[in-house]
């Protein structure tokens, strides 16, 4: 188990130099098997991880530029933990349901090292090896949305592309400069993210660093006013690089939130959290206005993400357990959630070659069963009690109403808002009349679609009523990270403040 | 009565020239070889001169001699042998890239291989001395040489590139003299570290005729690193060159120019001198700015590169500007890693030449950004190198030149200049957008026009190989960073910096 990481970190990559050699017409189920031998190595993963232990598991180091302190350096917490494994499921489910047949073989290439940088990102603990990851990344994905994209493909690609390297280079810089920060204090080069987390940093610094960072964060998330790359890439991406993009490539950025900006400047945290709050809040609700607004179902949903991402930083900037364990959760569900809606879509659309909802209308009645997984779905989305939406939007809600019992209550449009647009899509789409005489022709889902759909409609429904095997290993990592915030902070209205946000569930 | 001179052999220290003669005597061999042969081939030429490379390189690797030689002309310190080797290394791997299965009219002359080796010295000479005398003889030999080569390419553009070439680097050479005449008369030498000892201990007396010295070599010195505004021979040049000369333009008198730039300019960097620090951060900005912004309405390739080298240029300048350790150090990498990715890409413009004109298929140059137009459909895997090797010029990590950029941007860091570093990573985003064109051209978009693109078949091992050896070299930068620094840093800091 010593080496688990790397071997999930690399598999992907040696597997997909391999298949260079293999054919055509077999590498679809190459994909498939390599990368559900990755979801059962991430399951043994988690199989072997001990909940009880908020430390960094499964540790790897090995130094790589010595002289300044860079080395390779993994390891897994709860945050981090489902993060991986959701990577690995999603990446094996958007393949199973590829329907996609030009150029497939460098399509699968392109995903396969795709998933090498995403599971690279969640698990380096060495803050360059991370920015490498997290840099390359955008490499498959520019390849994946500029070449099997709709028409307008390239300028989205290259849209998303430098959109995002330029806010990561900005972080780059913060980060080279908190390194030489913590090479002053302690004499010793590292980019060691765990000793960081030991430096104490003045508040100006900190302010800075942390707009630093934010840049590079923001605009991965997507976070208003950043976010406007993220339709286009959307509108344009094929199915797999939708799904794959709002499902993991998006929490990226909420994860780089948890595990570099709120330990790292816990003063500047607190200082800017009401801003912050405020950006999270005018995504809630003014996204989910232009969701509403759309007459593209993928917009809808691309939109809809934007509006689901701003919950997720409301929860993480509550700082307290509830809140930040919340995120995590609402990061799972709405990877799960989104990436079948994508997914959705995409089976739609291949059937009819549009996604616009006045096209549609009356499917209920040719694809019945394509509607109850719609709706299952759609539910989870709005965040439906029973299901996993409910259960991460209802507790990053929970969690800031300690930090701002106002801000939470038009946070909570959220439901209300992603009810009215959902539904107003679903009416469109599946109830009335069939409108146009070739819907009547359009075939229910097959095989391929069910096998890809059916285990999201029961981690919807499981982890929704269950939600405990995700919120249990994330509590102690989460905790602990709230302790190092404490004691890292100069300030001492920051500690208060850290205190008096924890403090739900003490009083009775 | 004159007395008599009598040298020991010992002081001379004969060994500090040998590498340079080595190559000298190679390109009279080559000449030779061909006075008395009838058998003309290229490859028998580019054997000689890559075996005359390696020997030369082996005397530089094994030198341990003492670092001062020949009359305290020649300079043998670590960072002059480092600079040496990658030359030689360079100039090993451009060397190697005529050997085509194509006929080109300027490989069969002997002369081209012979040029090539008497530049490879000119360089050499310039990087080992501090002498202002000895550097410009050295400078001139490479020059001239170069500017007869790039006129040898026959092809359109190539006598309007070498005269270019010529007549600016004729002024160049005029300043350089004039320069050097200026700091003679301020210091009563023309050794640098002489200069140095004199003006530290005049203080920096007559300000006002250093600082002209200072301009004029700026304007010397920036004519070869091609800085803004001595840069506008840049993409005319590279145009009108074989693509072998202009990625061999793009890296090795640059590295030589930077070698003496670091020399002269410590002078002032060390002494604080703050007109000098804040021309040469002017410079540099505008100098990573200008062509970055230029570069991207270029739908020639190799105008791209040219601009895109001369923004590399100023990246570079910073360091001297910084002149710490670790700066220096940055520099060397940064050049490294920068030399790997640049013959790469000129290489594959090298093999990727038409079968007709290029006018023949629509395209307005043989480096047209529409050559390469779906290209990962036709051949995948050179699609994919060229891929990976635009990837890394962009600066995009694990690949090489992210490293440089990063250890680069970090040693700015650390001396203070945090807005110089944000200049600096918001040029690299610049410049991605135009190295994504190529992207999209070879991977993103397809051939509208029916008339399919044939290449000549130019591939074959020996390229290949070259290739290879900086696409892996590229990819596999990430655990050669840590081996490739401790021999910078002991070079360096040998050398006094």
């Amino acid at each position: 188990m010593e080496y688990m990481l790397s071997i999930l970190i690399f598999f992907p990559a040696f597997a997909a130099v391999l298949g260079l050699l293999v054919n055509k017409e077999l590498i679809k189920s190459y994909g498939i098997i390599v990368t559900a031998i990755e979801f059962i190595l991430s399951c043994i993963m988690w199989y072997n991880f001990d909940n009880t232990d908020a430390s960094m598991q499964f540790a790897e180091f090995v130094p790589l530029i010595s002289q300044y302190g860079i080395s390779y350096n993994l390891g897994i917490d709860g945050i981090t933990l489902f993060l991986v494994i959701m990577t690995t499921f999603i990446t094996m489910i958007s393949l199973i349901g590829l329907s996609e047949t030009k150029d497939v073989k460098n399509l699968i290439l392109s995903v396969l090292f795709l998933e090498v940088a995403m599971i690279g990102v969640f698990v380096t603990l060495d803050v360059i090896l991370f920015y490498v990851f997290w840099e390359f990344s955008l490499v498959p994905m520019l390849y994946i949305v500029g070449a099997w994209g709709g028409k307008r493909r390239i300028y989205a690609s290259i849209k998303f592309f430098l959109y995002t390297f330029t806010g990561s280079l900005i972080m780059l810089v913060g980060m080279l400069y908190l390194g030489y920060l913590h090479f002053q204090s302690t004499g010793v080069w590292s980019f060691d993210l765990i000793q960081w987390y030991n430096t104490q940093l003045t508040y100006s610094v900190q302010l800075w660093l942390f707009i630093a960072f934010f840049l590079g964060f923001a605009i991965k998330v997507p976070m208003v006013p950043f976010h406007t790359w993220l339709p286009y890439a959307h509108g344009q991406a094929p199915t797999i690089g939708s799904v794959i993009l709002a499902a993991i490539l998006l929490k990226m950025g909420t994860y780089g939130f948890i595990r570099f900006s709120l330990p790292l400047f816990p003063d500047a945290t607190v200082a800017l959290l009401i801003p912050v709050a405020i950006l999270a809040l005018i995504a809630i609700v003014y996204t989910a206005m232009v969701a509403y607004a759309q007459e593209d179902i993928k917009q809808v949903i691309a939109y809809s993400s934007v509006s689901h991402m701003g919950v997720i930083i409301l929860g993480i900037f509550a700082l307290n357990v509830e809140g930040i364990g919340g995120s995590i959760f609402l990061m799972i569900s709405h990877g799960i959630v989104s990436g079948a809606l994508f997914m959705l879509v995409g089976v739609i659309y291949d059937r009819k070659h549009t996604k616009i909802m006045s096209e549609f209308g009356g499917l209920a009645k040719v694809m019945p069963m394509f509607a109850v997984i719609f709706a299952i779905m759609l539910m989870a989305s709005v965040g439906l009690p029973l299901t996993i939406g409910f259960v991460g939007e209802f507790l990053s809600l929970l969690g800031f109403f300690a930090v701002s019992p106002i801000l939470t209550a038009i946070a909570g449009l959220t439901i209300i808002l992603g009810a009215i647009y959902m539904l107003v899509l679903y009416k469109k789409t599946f109830f009335g009349p069939i409108t146009h005489e070739s819907n009547l022709q359009l075939k229910d889902l097959n095989s391929k679609e069910y096998f890809a759909l059916i285990p999201m409609v029961f981690l919807v429904v499981y982890l929704g009523i269950h939600p405990k095997p995700i919120l249990q290993p994330a509590d102690a990592s989460v905790k602990q990270l709230i302790e190092v915030m404490k004691t890292k902070s100069i300030k001492a209205e920051t500690k208060e403040f850290l205190i008096s946000v924890n403090t739900t569930g003490e009083k009775k | 009565m004159i007395t008599p001179i009598s040298i020991d052999m010992e002081t001379l220290n004969l060994a500090s020239l040998t590498p340079m003669l080595i190559a000298i005597f190679g390109a009279l061999l080559i000449l030779c070889v061909d006075l008395f042969t009838k058998y003309k081939s290229k490859f028998i030429h580019v054997g000689i001169a890559v075996s005359i490379l390696l020997l030369d390189l082996a005397f530089l690797i094994d030198y341990s001699g003492p670092v001062r030689g020949f009359f305290d002309v020649m300079l043998m310190d670590g960072i002059s042998i480092l600079g040496q080797v990658i030359i030689i290394i360079a100039s090993i791997f451009f060397i190697i890239l005529p050997l085509t299965n194509q006929k080109f009219h300027e490989f069969s002359y002997p002369e081209y291989f012979a040029l090539f080796l008497f530049m490879t010295a000119g360089f050499q000479f310039m990087i080992a001395s501090d002498n202002l005398i000895l550097i410009f003889v050295g400078l001139e030999t490479a020059s001239l040489s170069l500017y007869i080569m790039i006129a040898m390419h026959n092809r359109d553009k190539a006598s309007e590139a070498a005269i270019k070439y010529f007549t600016m680097g004729a002024l160049a050479a005029a300043f350089f003299a004039f320069a050097s005449m200026i700091f003679y008369y301020l210091t009563g030498s023309i050794e640098l570290n002489v200069m140095q000892e004199h003006l530290n201990k005049t203080n920096f007396e007559n300000y006002t005729l250093i600082l002209v010295g200072v301009v004029f070599m700026i304007a010397a010195l920036g004519f070869k690193l091609s800085l803004v505004p001595f840069h506008l021979w840049a993409p005319d040049v590279y145009e009108g060159s074989s693509a072998i000369l202009a990625g061999y333009i793009a890296v090795v008198p640059k590295m030589a120019a930077l070698i003496v730039s670091l020399r002269f300019f410590e002078i002032f960097v060390l002494a604080n001198d703050i007109w000098v620090h804040w021309i040469l951060y002017i410079i540099a900005v505008i100098t990573m700015t200008l062509p970055n912004l230029i570069a991207l309405v270029q739908t020639d390739i190799k105008r791209m590169l040219a601009y895109s080298s001369i923004s590399h240029a100023g990246f570079v300048l910073v360091a001297i500007m910084i002149g710490s350790t670790q700066a220096i150090e940055a520099l060397f990498l940064y050049w490294i890693l920068f030399l790997a990715v640049i013959l790469g890409a000129f290489a594959m413009l090298w093999i990727h030449k038409t079968k007709e004109k290029p006018e023949y298929y629509g395209l307005k140059s043989d480096y047209d950004l529409n050559k390469f137009t779906g290209l990962v459909d036709k051949s995948p895997l050179s699609a994919f190198m060229f891929g990976i090797i635009i990837i890394a010029l962009a600066g995009i990590p694990p690949f090489s030149v992210f490293w440089g950029k990063m250890y680069l941007v970090g040693a700015t860091i650390n001396s203070g200049e945090i807005v110089l570093a944000i200049i600096m990573v918001l040029n690299s985003a610049i410049a991605a957008f135009y190295y994504l064109k190529i992207i999209v051209h070879i991977f993103l978009k397809k051939r509208q026009d029916e008339r399919v693109i044939q290449y000549k078949n130019m591939t074959n091992r020996i390229l290949t190989f070259v290739i290879a050896c900086a696409v892996i070299f590229t990819m596999s930068s990430i655990v050669l960073i840590e081996p490739l620094l401790n021999i910078i840093s002991s070079a360096v800091k040998s050398s006094g910096f």
